[in-house]
């Protein structure tokens, strides 16, 4: 490629000549500095100057685009299709990396009609959509594959509509879809599930019992355990209970440290003005925008070193993914957090907490939401966060506090 | 996120108990946003320039740009890969009356990684709602969107998100105000069925007669002295409305038939001039009728005047009509259309213009306010287009 200067320069849009070089300069200076994000340009010099590290695939890149030049050959074979989907699906989990959710719909796009779409790929739009948070898109597919004969049997689609359920806020329904887990044949996650529902309602003791119970099966996987004894942390920090919630975390992330349950670890940590002990946890968790919007909160509040370049890097990101003004509400939830930890702006964390809890109403939206009317003095935002948690029947006394 | 990542925790169990696969893989990942282009799209009479900065990452799916496969991308891969880029890249963006070419490339570092940047270029006019058809990633990440801000001279920054849509014919984002309007058949599409939009072509055409400044600017010149005769000594005012009416109405159908001719010429494609010389000639008209107001020097008659600015002007109509991308079918009723509705727009001016010019006709100070006045202005705002459309610089708000 002859034509290519060896050392590019960037610049920035220039409508032509020198006769009108001095006023569109100044229009261009204009123009930058409305840009959000961060930019600059690259300079490559040598031929072998990496410029871009791509993203670790589950295998190899090889392998990985043959899966991909298959199904671009074969693109209505369902079970390729679905193979790939789940393969980036994973890859979105792990990395927290919402490119590979975008992948793996792709993979599925033969399928636009949910009704014709086979049932494992029904399965995963419904999984993509949740993972989305496009959870009444979540919400219908689920319940398409699910009335499809044959269904009864699928444990893990009927666990996943009682999550994206009571993520939702909507418990009895969750309740209903937890009793179809067990039907289904998945009585531990049943009964899980059932007890998460009563303890967000407040069943404390109940659902103690029944966390206890589950827990003291011999047989479970570590991975299993884990996740009930997160369950049972988050249950007595919503109950006020310090002491049994940290107890419960450090036991769950000594079998499996898995990022869910860190973040949940250092929220509790920051909560519990211990943010040193939270940035440890974190620290060798992926930066995803979770993580780093705790780290840097945790590095504000500790007065860590570490500070200054985590706040300006979530900084950085917000604007980045506000540029598509989407992003404000499928971020709203960390939106509000960053504005009122860090910015100090109430206002704004109360905008961005009510668009936040519009679509999504787990106890940690409700404490924002709470958080953020206090913050702003605002007697309405308080009456509503009050209004929400009585709607919904959710016990938790950190909310409890501020109301 | 919980609601997310629990569900993660959740699945995680779940696959456990029911025997699927469970992959670990250490992310590393530093990027966690969806994926994103961006557009800056200047647009300047006459010139449109577009910055596409497309991430390196998402280019490396649909292209497999990192030839080794070793994770990297080195400088050597994307710049030999960069023809690649550009074709896959122009073929899924296309701004309706506006075909780009290439004009410059670059690199970009973002905080979710690098970008390639292509510098586009056009030699027209962005229409005021300017349609984009954006089908970039659409088989690769139906989460994509491009970015896109528009600005023009003078006005706010239009931003407008634009979704991909898999390449096929009528599909496009038009662009306006607040953002992405519903995807729309193309506007011709609606048009042989002959129904609620038979007539859209009509609205066009006095649309852009009533807000195309330059046509109104020049007839307001012709018709400045209208209602004054030249009489040996000195320009008197008409007696009668009727004195005043015939002349006008020449001046406006030579104006109107020479700029139909040239209309349809250029419409029908058997004669083409490039934009580039029609506005700034146009601007030039206006100045040189404006001028023979203030000292006359045209050797004919206004009416002759008229008609070859006219074909000037004709021209101009006919570049906006390329932009709306007329339905083949139905072309010669659209052009009509079109026409009717310049004509019908410019009779309203013609009718508000000359009744106020006749009622103050009387007014001793209308020869040197009005006229002269009048003309002057319409010198240096003919002259200021002229500069403006010349040397893409833009200085007057409109």
């Amino acid at each position: 490629m002859a034509g290519v200067p060896a050392t590019l320069s960037i610049a920035p849009m220039r409508p032509s000549p020198a006769l009108t070089g001095a006023l569109l300069a100044g229009l261009l200076v204009l123009a930058g500095a409305t840009t959000a994000a961060k930019a600059a340009p690259i300079t490559p010099t040598r031929d072998d100057e990496v410029i871009e590290v791509l993203p670790a695939t589950s295998a190899s890149r090889n392998e990985d685009r043959q899966l991909r030049k298959r199904l671009a050959e074969r693109p209505d074979d369902a079970a390729l299709a679905a193979a790939v989907a789940q393969r980036y699906l994973e890859q979105a989990r792990e990395s927290g990396d919402p490119r590979f959710a975008g992948l793996a719909l792709a993979a599925l796009r033969a399928w636009p009609d949910p009704a014709r779409a086979p049932s494992d790929v029904l399965f995963l739009r419904a999984t993509l959509e949740q993972y989305l948070h496009e959870f009444d898109a979540s919400v219908a597919h689920l319940r398409i594959l699910l009335a499809r004969p044959g269904s009864v049997r699928n444990a893990q689609a009927w666990l996943t509509l009682a999550t994206v359920l009571r993520v939702q806020g909507r418990y009895a329904e969750s309740d209903a879809a937890c009793g179809d887990v067990g039907r289904a044949g998945a009585d531990i996650y049943s009964r899980a599930c059932l007890a998460e529902n009563a303890a967000l309602r407040g069943e404390t003791a109940a659902a103690r019992r029944s966390f206890q119970a589950l827990l003291a099966d011999a047989r479970l996987a570590p991975s299993t355990r884990s996740w009930l004894l997160t369950s049972l942390a988050e249950l007595e920090e919503r109950d006020g209970r310090a002491a049994a919630a940290d107890a419960a975390f450090r036991a769950a992330l000594r079998l499996d440290s898995d990022t869910y349950t860190a973040i949940a670890y250092a929220d509790f940590l920051i909560a519990q003005k211990r943010p040193a002990e939270a940035l440890a946890v974190l620290k060798d968790e992926p930066r995803t925008d979770t993580v780093l919007l705790r780290l840097a909160i945790a590095g504000q509040k500790a007065n860590a070193a570490s500070r200054e370049r985590d706040v300006a890097e979530m900084r950085d990101r917000i604007a980045l993914a506000n540029e598509r003004p989407e992003a404000r509400i499928f971020h709203g939830r960390e939106q509000a957090m960053f504005a009122l930890a860090i910015e100090g702006d109430a206002a704004h964390a109360l905008e961005l907490a009510r668009g936040d809890v519009a679509r999504q109403r787990e106890p940690l939206d409700l404490l924002v939401l709470a958080q953020a009317a206090r913050a702003s003095g605002s007697r309405d935002a308080i009456e509503e966060a009050r209004q929400l948690k009585a709607t919904l029947g959710l016990h938790d006394r950190r909310i409890d506090a501020l109301l | 996120m919980r609601c997310s990542e629990s569900v993660g925790v959740l699945a995680k169990a779940a696959r456990v108990a029911l025997g699927l696969v469970f992959l670990l893989v250490a992310g590393v990942a530093s990027a966690h946003k969806a994926s994103d282009s961006y557009l800056q799209i200047a647009a300047a009479p006459g010139r449109l320039e577009v910055r596409w900065d497309i991430a390196l990452r998402d280019l490396d799916v649909a292209l497999d740009l990192d030839s080794d496969a070793d994770d990297k991308l080195t400088w050597g891969e994307v710049r030999a890969a960069w023809p690649r880029i550009e074709t896959y890249a122009m073929q899924r963006l296309t701004i309706e009356g506006c075909p780009l070419t290439a004009t410059g490339r670059g690199l970009e570092r973002r905080n979710d990684g690098a970008y390639a940047v292509l510098q586009l270029a056009s030699s027209c006019t962005l229409p005021a709602t300017p349609r984009i058809t954006y089908g970039l990633f659409a088989e690769v990440d139906p989460t994509h969107r491009g970015i896109a801000k528009v600005q023009r001279p003078g006005q706010a920054m239009v931003l407008s998100v634009l979704e991909p849509t898999a390449a096929r014919p009528g599909a496009a984002a038009a662009v306006s105000g607040a953002g992405v309007g519903a995807e729309t058949a193309a506007n011709g599409a609606a048009l042989p069925g002959r129904g609620a939009s038979r007539w859209e072509f009509f609205g066009e055409g006095v649309r852009h007669i009533v807000t195309g400044y330059d046509h109104v600017l020049f007839l307001l010149c012709l018709l400045l002295p209208s209602v004054l005769r030249r009489t040996p000594v000195a320009r008197q005012p008409v007696a009668r409305l009727s004195q005043a009416v015939w002349p006008v109405a020449g001046i406006v159908t030579a104006f109107t038939v020479a700029h139909s001719i040239t209309l349809g010429l250029a419409a029908l494609k058997i004669v083409s001039l490039t934009p580039a010389f029609i506005e700034p000639a146009i601007a030039v008209t206006i100045v040189l009728a404006a001028l023979d107001n203030v000292v006359p020097f045209f050797p004919v008659r206004r009416v002759v005047v008229a008609f070859f600015f006219g074909l000037i002007h004709g021209f101009g109509f006919a570049s906006v009509l390329a932009e709306l991308n007329l339905p083949r079918a139905d072309f010669v009723w659209a052009l009509l259309q079109f026409n009717l509705g310049i004509e019908a727009g410019q009779l309203v001016i013609v009718a508000v213009v000359t009744t106020v010019l006749f009622a103050l006709r009387r007014w001793p100070a209308y020869a040197r306010v009005v006229i002269g006045g009048g003309s002057t202005v319409a010198i240096v705002i003919g002259t200021l287009w002229f500069i403006e459309r010349t040397a893409n610089v833009s200085i007057l708000p409109f």
